[in-house]
C-alpha cells in the first residue's frame, strides 16, 4: 500500500491502541460473528455482555479469539486472559473488560 | 480452522508446544475430546489447552459431529462415528505420533472407543467421569437422551431450569433439545459398536478421575481390577463437573500423567 499526499495510511497505522478504536474494532467483529446467526442490529458498548446480551456461546467466544488473532497477531491471547477467569466470571464477561484487555496487551508490546 | 473428515467438516482448534531451546525431538500431542450436547471445544480451549502447550504439548482440540462449530449432519451418530471422525482428523492433520487421548464425559466414551478400535494410534488415555461403550452405558443413554428428547422442548421445562439453574444452564438446555430433536443422536448415539464390560479390549495405560458424588464412581473396582496400567483418582466433595469445579487438581493430574507415559522417545 502506498502512502498518499493526505498521510492516511501512516495515521492509520500502527493500529490503534486508544479503546475507542479498539472498541469499535471488536464491535465489527462481533457484528460479523452475529451475523452467522440471522442478528445484525445488535448495540455493542461497553457494558454489552457476551452470553446475556448477545447469546453468544462459549464456542463463539473461541472464534472470536481467532478472529483477535488474525488482527492483532500473537500481541493479544485472549485464550490464556480466559483461562484466567473462573466459569461465572467468563458468562459474565463484557465487551468492555475485553476491550481493557486488548488495549493493555498492545500497550505492554509497544512498551517492550 | 475447518477441516474435511470423512463425510463431514470439523472444527478444529490447535495450540503448538512451546518448547524450550534444549528439548530434543519432538513433543507429546494431547487431543482433547468434549462431551454431549451442551459442550464443544470451549471447555478445553478455556481451560487446559493454553496450560498444556505451554508445558510443551501439541493440543488438538476439536469439535464433536453435532456439536459447536462442526457440521450437524441428520443421522450418522453412533458410537463408531464419532470414533472415526477422530481417526480421521488425525489422518488430516498429517498427525502420526501416538496422542495421548483426554475425554470428558461421552468425550471419553469416544476416546475408550479409540483406544479400544485404534490401539496403533493411541498412547494412552485419559477419562474424566466417563463410562466407555460398554452395553451398560449403552442403557444409561439410551433412557437418559429420550427423556431430554422429550422434556426440552418444552418452554415450560425450559423456565423451571432457568428458575433453579440460572439462564445460562437453560440456554444451553434449548441448545441441546434443538440438537436432539433436529437429529437421530438420541436413537443413534447407543445404538452402535460396543466394547466387553471388562474393558479388556483397552490395552493401553489409562488414567480415570471421577467426582466421589457422581454416580460413574461405581466404575471405580471396575478399572483398578481390570486394567493392570491403570491409575484411578477419585475427588473428594465433587459431582460430575470435574474438568470445570476442579480444573487445576485436573490439570496436574494429566499433565503428570503424560509426561509419564511420552512415547515420543520410545516409538518407532
Amino acid at each position: 500500500m502506498t502512502t498518499d499526499a493526505t498521510g492516511f495510511a501512516t495515521a492509520k497505522s500502527p493500529l490503534g491502541t486508544d479503546a475507542g478504536a479498539v472498541l469499535a474494532d471488536i464491535a465489527g467483529m462481533l457484528r460479523e460473528l452475529l451475523e452467522e446467526y440471522g442478528l445484525d442490529d445488535a448495540e455493542i458498548t461497553r457494558e454489552t455482555t457476551f452470553h446475556e446480551d448477545l447469546e453468544l456461546e462459549s464456542i463463539d467466544l473461541v472464534a472470536l479469539s481467532g478472529t483477535l488473532r488474525e488482527h492483532y497477531g500473537n500481541r493479544v491471547n485472549f485464550a490464556e486472559f480466559v483461562a484466567d477467569l473462573e466459569l461465572d466470571q467468563i458468562i459474565e464477561l463484557t465487551v468492555g473488560q475485553l476491550v481493557d484487555h486488548v488495549v493493555a496487551s498492545l500497550r505492554a508490546t509497544e512498551a517492550s | 480452522m475447518k477441516i474435511r473428515t470423512g463425510d463431514i467438516t470439523t472444527h478444529v482448534q490447535r495450540l503448538d508446544a512451546q518448547v524450550s531451546g534444549e528439548e530434543q525431538g519432538e513433543p507429546p500431542v494431547v487431543v482433547f475430546v468434549h462431551g454431549l450436547l451442551t459442550d464443544s471445544l470451549a471447555s478445553y480451549y478455556f481451560t487446559l489447552g493454553p496450560s498444556f502447550a505451554a508445558a510443551g504439548i501439541d493440543v488438538i482440540m476439536y469439535d464433536l459431529r453435532g456439536h459447536g462449530r462442526s457440521e450437524r449432519p441428520e443421522t450418522g451418530y453412533q458410537i463408531e462415528c464419532f470414533v472415526d471422525d477422530l481417526v480421521a482428523l488425525l489422518d488430516a492433520l498429517g498427525e502420526r505420533r501416538r496422542v495421548h487421548l483426554v475425554g470428558n464425559s461421552f468425550g471419553g466414551t469416544v476416546a475408550a472407543g479409540a483406544a479400544a478400535w485404534y490401539p496403533e494410534r493411541i498412547a494412552s488415555l485419559t477419562l474424566i467421569e466417563a463410562e466407555p461403550p460398554v452395553p451398560r452405558w449403552t442403557e444409561h443413554m439410551a433412557n437418559g437422551l429420550a427423556l431430554a428428547k422429550e422434556q426440552l422442548v418444552h418452554e415450560e421445562v425450559i423456565d423451571w431450569i432457568k428458575d433453579n439453574r440460572g439462564a445460562h444452564t437453560a440456554r444451553l438446555s434449548r441448545h441441546a433439545g434443538r440438537i436432539l430433536n433436529s437429529t437421530t443422536l438420541a436413537d443413534e448415539v447407543w445404538s452402535g459398536r460396543v466394547i466387553d464390560d471388562d474393558l479388556s479390549a483397552i490395552t493401553c495405560p489409562v488414567l480415570a478421575i471421577f467426582g466421589d458424588e457422581s454416580g460413574l464412581v461405581a466404575q471405580v473396582p471396575l478399572f483398578e481390577s481390570m486394567l493392570e496400567r491403570s491409575r484411578v483418582v477419585v475427588l473428594p466433595e465433587q459431582g460430575h463437573s470435574v474438568l470445570v469445579e476442579r480444573t487445576k487438581e485436573t490439570r496436574e493430574l494429566v499433565l503428570e500423567w503424560i509426561r509419564e507415559h511420552d512415547l515420543t522417545e520410545a516409538a518407532t
